[in-house]
Order: structure tokens, then C-alpha cells, then sequence
């Protein structure tokens, strides 16, 4: 019967190797929750370039202010309101070499060839009733007439009142049509748009003669020293952009947190409690949620004042609902399950049950749900700070930034444009971020 | 169903004593009379004026006061606006902010039930896409800065509608458009998914074979089912609406009701930061209910229970 293993040669029957043991299993390397979310989540393009994004705005808001030149409150009021590009013209001759840029005041800036400013110009005679200045550089007369533009606007409003229901005006009405329109403005008729395009884009808006020769030719520079330029105090916008990305920040995980906090327990409460302490728990939630959070949020501001610290108390305060609710409907479904009855068979407090047992499983959910949150809390503090009721000056934040921005918008679009920007990226950035989080975390939320 | 109906009406009174109380105790948490705080008046001035606005008597006694007075319509005297109540400024700001709120809602369900059936209909392709896009940025961008842009472009630049005010028709489509933004955005894509299951339904699948035009597939059976979610969205979208209007009348500088709260948040005119929390309170109960009945009789499945 055996005669075939007689002939197997003895060296076959060595064992094998420790690590050659498993070689042929097929297998799937055992994932935690958080590699199997993980690497669902790093195949989401979208929401890996979105997290990216969010991780060098926390380490620029947190690094930047350290060997950042300048302060968000420090004011230099003589370089207010400069664009980050300006247009210069450069004065090269035997006395001067230096670059001017003029501003939207009419006044005269000192730049260096390549956009860093040095100094306002003092004027040697500033004649308001005739509109022009004069400065004097080494002997050389640097002069800006901005005379016929201011009188051609006055002209305009003129029109604007006197002819405003009207389609179609004589050319002739104005003299800054007139000369426009050189010698044949008899019997042109124009309308009231097109003068207004006349008057903003055909009239130079300063003539700006230096040693009797008239400048034309601007030279466009990055201003190198405001990146972002200045607001109206003269303080730097880049690092008031980045403070707001601090306080946007603090107040959106903050008030994540704590709407974290209080949602949890509540929901846990009430979802474990169940019966009619579970009924009346989601009664008064259904009562706070049937009016918008943001009315509370002003009411509760008004009550403790204004300031970054009151902004996160009255979101945390109000926000926690949806985190209830969500809570209390995972521990409805999760109380009646074995592993929770084993660890009360084993004598658990439901202290322990909570945080041992059903908050760890209800961690993917909850994780999906803060990230959710943020956004919205960064939303509601940029709403807050633009009706005036966020942090307090001289603290910047980005809602505060675009509500100073709007008194002179239509001059410097820069100062609103800038803080809009961070805050709409930021915003989809989170957004995307989440969405990524929900379905790799939760897909059964998937929509 | 008239059971139901009562339920509902029970349950939106219980909001709005819980509205109230909570608005009373909020404000009258508030340190320092709201007389005494700007100027200093004359002791026997000071206690006439509490006198007139009932800041001497206990805060049960208010409240009571509060309650009743609130009961009967009256929402008291304004504290800074001198010889103004509440109930004349509300009137005074209110059919502006009505007049942006009923267009907006009008634009927002009708433009987004329409773009959600496109995107549905051409699933993945350039259109939807386009529309996924621009839904998203509705939702990321927020309404002062669109309103800040619309001033700008239209404003400065084009000079079409006016910068400022509701005095010309114009001046009413900046704020309408900008408040019907988000809401829109997220009508599209709401009324876009539900489109997109509805039509995968077998009925869907029935009535193509039947040989029915796919015009009258889609608008008569796929369109009344999928609307269903939309029209329970109608209620969020009301506040959305409401809190919009905070900024928005700011920004076009317009004298609604939404500004009017803002400034009186800022200034701490209590009387008619109540005023107007109530009332708004009030407002969106009453739309909820209403949504809620309307409801009952559109999609005829619903258990009340």
C-alpha cells in the first residue's frame, strides 16, 4: 500500500519555510475603518486637491503672521488704498531716477523701478480751485492737471439730471462732448450711456507733465510692497486675508466642535432613552429647527456681544440640531444590536456604553457630519461680520473685510474682490472636501 | 385629515409661544436698562419713561404683558425711534421685502424645477454638467458678493440698473436675482436627482410603451412625482429667503424689513428687534403650516397620523 512514498526522496519532507507559509493564501490585507475610508477617499481626485488646498490655508494662517513684515493693524495712512498692480511712469534723467505712481486722489507715490514703494510726494503747491498739483524733484516740475476730467464729470451730472428720462442728447450739450466730438458736433445726437462711456473711457482721467513733457506711457509693476495691496487705513490686505483665514477657521472647527459636543450628548440621550423622554427631546428639536438658526444667532450676539469668542458660543449654541438628530438616529438603530446587550450583561455604566461602544460606531457619520458643518459655520461668521455684528476692529475677518471694501467699491474693486475670492474658494474647498469624506466615510448618505 | 390639520396648527402655536419666550428672555437677559444706556436723563425722566414703557414692573408682569400685548397685534413702542411703534415701521418696510420675497420664490421653484428636469433628461452631458457647475458655485459664493458683483458689472460698468434704491421697476431685479441665488442652486440639483429616480421607475418604463409622446412622459408622470421634494423645500427656502434679505436690502440699499432688523441690531432697539423677530417668526410658522396642509393634497400617500 505504501510502496509509493518509499520512493519520494527524503529531502521533499523537509518543512517549509516560517515566511513561505502563507504564499498561497488569497487574501485581502484587513483594513480599520479609517484605511478602508482612506483609501476610498484618496481615489476622489476632486476632494484630494480640495484637501490639499485646506491644509496650506491652516498652515499659512497659522505660519504667515510669524515672519510676515507687517501687522494686520499696522497702519502706514500715507500709502492707503494702493492697488497690487500699479501703473508708473518712470522719470530717468540726470537728477531723478525714480518712478511715480499716481493714485486715484491725484496724488504722487515714489515707487522704485520694480513696484516697491517709498514714499508719499509732498506736493510744492497743491491748487484745489483749479485742480492741479505741483511737485518739485531736484529742480524738475513734476505737475498733475486733473481738471478736465473732474469738470467733464460735473458736466456729465448735469446731463444725467437734465436730460435723464430722455433717449437720445445733442452732442453739443456738454463741452467735453464737443471737443469729443471735434468740430461736426452740430446735430449729432448721442445717447446718455454712450456719454457716460465717452466720459470714462475717452477722457484721461489726469495729465501729468514732468519737465514740460507730457507722460503717457505707464508701465504696469507688481507692488512690491502691499502683495495684495492696501485698504483705506493703509494697512497691508494679504495679511488681513490671512488673519481672516484664522478667524474663519477658528470659527468654523470650533463651532463644529462644540455643536459636535452638544449634539452627541443630547442625541445619545435621547435616542438611548427612547420612549416618551425621546418623543419630547425631538419635539423641542423639530420647535428650534422650524425657525432659521440665523435669527437666534442675532439674537444671541446681541446678547453677548460681539468678538470672535461670542460668534463661536451662539453658533455652537444653535447649530447642534442637525447633529441630534443625526446622532439619535444612528443610536436607534444601534442599541438593540448584541455587542451593546454584551456590554451591559457585563455590568457597562451607559456612560461607558456611550463612549466605548456606540460612539466609536457612529464615528464615520458624525466625522461626515462636522465636515459638513464647517462650511456652513465659516458662511454664517462671513454674514455675521458683514451686517457689522462679527469681530470688532481692528481684527480683520473676511466678511468684515468685504463690508469695509463696500464703501469704495466702485474706485478700489481690489479690496472686495480679494477677501470674496478666499472666502467663495474656501467654501467650495470644504465643501468639495466633504462631500469626498461623505462618500468614502458614509456612502449610505450618498445622494 | 382635519385632525391632522389641527395637530399641525397646535404645533405651530407651541412654536411660536417657544419664539417668543425665548426672544423675551434673550433680550431681557441683556444688562442695564435699555433707557439708562446712551444718555443720561433726569431721575424723574428716567422713571417716567420706564414708567410709560412698563420697565419698573417685575419680569413676570412683562412677560404676561408681553404676551398679551403680542396677542392683540401689538408689538409695542419703538425705543430709539421716537413716536414710531413697531407695528408702523414693520408696515412701513414690509412690502418691499414681500415684493423681492414673492419673486424670488417665484423665480427660484420655476427656474430650478426647469433646470433640475435639463440636467435630469441630459444626464452627463454638457448641459448638466454645466449646470452641476454653476449650482455649486450658487451654493459656495455668498450673496453679498454676488450682490456686490451684480452693482458693479450692471451698475458701474454697463449702467443699466440703478446703484441704490427700489424708486424705478429696475431696481427690484438685482435684489430678486441675488436672493433667489442659493435656493435655486439648490432646488436644481434636488429637483434633479429626484428627476433622474423617478424616470429609472417602472411606471416611467410602462407609459413609454404605452407610446405616449416622451413630452407627456415626462411632464405629466415623471415632473408631478418628482416634484414632491421640492415643494417640502419650500419652507427652508422662505427663511433662506428671509435671512438673505439681512444682507441683500443692505447691499441695494432698500428699506424692507430685512435692513430694518439689521439696523435695529446694530442701534439695540429692543422693542423692535422683538418686534421683528416675532413677526418673522410668525411669518415662516404660518408658511410651514400652509406648505405642510398644501402638502396633504398634492401627494395623497402621506400618512397623517
Amino acid at each position: 500500500m505504501n510502496h509509493g512514498l518509499e520512493q519520494i526522496s527524503p529531502e521533499l519532507w523537509e518543512p517549509l519555510e516560517l515566511i513561505e507559509k502563507d504564499f498561497e493564501k488569497i487574501e485581502k490585507p484587513s483594513l480599520t475603518f479609517l484605511q478602508d475610508g482612506w483609501r476610498r477617499l484618496k481615489k476622489n481626485k476632486t476632494a484630494m486637491v480640495s484637501m490639499v488646498f485646506v491644509l496650506i490655508l491652516i498652515l499659512g494662517a497659522i505660519l504667515i503672521p510669524s515672519f510676515w513684515p507687517y501687522s494686520y493693524e499696522e497702519q502706514t495712512l500715507t500709502l492707503s488704498n494702493v492697488p497690487p498692480i500699479l501703473k508708473i511712469y518712470p522719470l530717468a534723467d540726470e537728477v531723478n531716477n525714480i518712478c511715480v505712481y499716481i493714485t486715484e486722489g491725484y496724488d504722487a507715490i515714489e515707487v522704485t523701478p520694480d513696484g516697491e514703494l517709498v514714499q508719499l510726494l509732498q506736493p510744492d503747491y497743491k491748487d484745489i480751485i483749479s485742480r492741479k498739483s505741483v511737485y518739485d524733484l531736484n529742480g524738475k516740475e513734476l505737475a498733475i492737471d486733473y481738471s478736465l476730467y473732474t469738470q467733464a464729470k460735473k458736466e456729465y451730472s448735469a446731463l444725467e439730471k437734465k436730460y435723464g428720462g430722455m433717449e437720445l442728447i445733442p452732442a453739443d450739450a456738454a463741452v467735453y462732448l464737443s471737443n469729443y466730438f471735434g468740430g461736426g458736433a452740430e446735430g449729432e445726437m448721442v445717447s446718455l450711456a454712450e456719454t457716460k462711456k465717452i466720459l470714462e473711457e475717452k477722457i484721461d482721467k489726469c495729465t501729468i507733465t514732468y519737465d514740460g513733457a507730457k507722460l503717457t506711457q505707464p508701465k504696469s509693476v507688481h507692488n512690491k510692497t502691499f502683495v495684495l495691496g492696501s485698504d483705506s487705513l493703509g494697512r497691508d490686505l494679504f495679511i488681513r486675508v490671512v488673519y481672516g483665514a484664522r478667524v474663519s477657521l477658528t470659527v468654523g472647527i470650533f463651532a463644529a466642535l462644540v455643536n459636535f459636543i452638544i449634539g452627541v450628548f443630547y442625541g445619545c440621550f435621547a435616542g438611548y432613552k427612547g420612549g416618551n423622554v425621546d418623543t419630547v427631546m425631538m419635539r423641542i428639536v423639530d420647535v428650534i429647527d422650524s425657525v432659521p438658526m440665523t435669527l437666534y444667532v442675532i439674537l444671541i450676539m446681541v446678547l453677548i456681544g460681539s468678538g470672535m469668542k461670542s460668534i463661536i458660543i451662539a453658533l455652537g449654541l444653535t447649530y447642534w440640531v442637525r447633529m441630534a438628530r443625526i446622532v439619535r438616529g444612528q443610536v436607534l438603530s444601534l442599541k438593540n444590536s448584541e455587542f451593546v446587550l454584551a456590554a451591559r450583561t457585563l455590568g457597562a455604566s451607559t456612560g461607558r456604553i456611550f463612549v466605548k461602544h456606540l460612539i466609536p460606531n457612529m464615528m464615520g457619520t458624525i466625522m461626515v457630519a462636522i465636515a459638513m458643518q464647517i462650511p456652513n459655520a465659516i458662511f454664517t461668521e462671513a454674514f455675521l461680520s458683514f451686517i457689522g455684528l462679527g469681530v470688532s476692529a481692528p481684527m480683520a475677518s473676511w466678511g468684515t473685510l468685504c463690508n469695509d471694501a463696500l464703501a469704495s467699491i466702485y474706485v478700489y474693486p481690489y479690496q472686495l474682490l480679494i477677501p470674496a475670492a478666499a472666502i467663495s474658494i474656501t467654501i467650495l474647498a470644504l465643501n468639495l472636501f466633504s462631500d469626498g469624506l461623505r462618500d468614502a466615510f458614509d456612502p449610505k448618505q450618498r445622494k | 385629515m382635519v385632525r391632522y390639520i389641527v395637530k399641525r396648527a397646535a404645533a405651530a402655536l407651541i412654536t411660536i409661544w417657544f419664539i417668543m419666550t425665548l426672544t423675551f428672555l434673550l433680550m431681557n437677559a441683556i444688562p442695564g436698562s435699555p433707557i439708562s444706556t446712551d444718555k443720561v436723563y433726569d431721575v424723574t425722566l428716567q422713571q417716567a419713561l420706564e414708567e410709560k414703557y412698563g420697565l419698573n414692573k417685575p419680569w413676570h408682569e412683562r412677560y404676561i404683558k408681553y404676551l398679551v400685548d403680542y396677542a392683540h397685534g401689538d408689538f409695542g413702542m419703538s425705543y430709539l425711534k421716537v413716536g414710531l411703534s413697531t407695528n408702523e415701521i414693520i408696515a412701513a418696510g414690509f412690502p418691499y421685502s414681500l415684493r423681492i420675497g414673492i419673486f424670488s420664490s417665484i423665480l427660484i421653484v420655476s427656474f430650478g424645477v426647469m433646470a433640475g428636469i435639463l440636467a435630469a433628461l441630459r444626464q452627463n452631458k454638457m448641459i448638466d454638467r454645466l449646470l452641476m457647475v454653476l449650482s455649486t458655485l450658487g451654493s459656495t459664493i455668498p450673496s453679498f458678493v454676488f450682490a456686490t458683483l451684480y452693482l458693479f458689472v450692471f451698475s458701474k460698468i454697463l449702467g443699466l440698473v440703478p446703484a441704490f434704491g427700489v424708486g424705478h421697476w429696475k431696481g427690484y431685479i438685482g435684489p430678486v436675482l441675488v436672493t433667489s441665488v442659493f435656493s435655486m442652486a439648490f432646488v436644481t440639483r434636488l429637483m434633479r436627482t429626484s428627476m433622474i429616480e423617478e424616470l429609472n421607475q417602472d411606471y416611467i418604463r410602462t407609459a413609454r410603451a404605452k407610446g405616449i409622446s416622451e413630452f407627456k412622459v415626462v411632464t405629466k408622470h415623471a415632473m408631478r412625482n418628482a416634484v414632491l421634494p421640492v415643494i417640502t423645500y419650500i419652507g427652508p427656502m422662505v427663511a433662506m429667503v428671509v435671512t438673505g434679505s439681512f444682507v441683500i436690502e443692505k447691499v441695494f440699499g432698500i428699506p424692507g424689513i430685512g435692513s430694518l432688523f439689521t439696523s435695529s441690531v446694530l442701534s439695540r432697539d429692543y422693542t423692535l428687534i422683538m418686534g421683528i423677530t416675532v413677526f418673522f417668526a410668525v411669518f415662516l410658522v404660518f408658511c410651514t403650516l400652509v406648505v405642510d396642509i398644501l402638502y396633504v393634497f398634492v401627494d395623497p400617500r402621506i400618512k397623517y397620523d
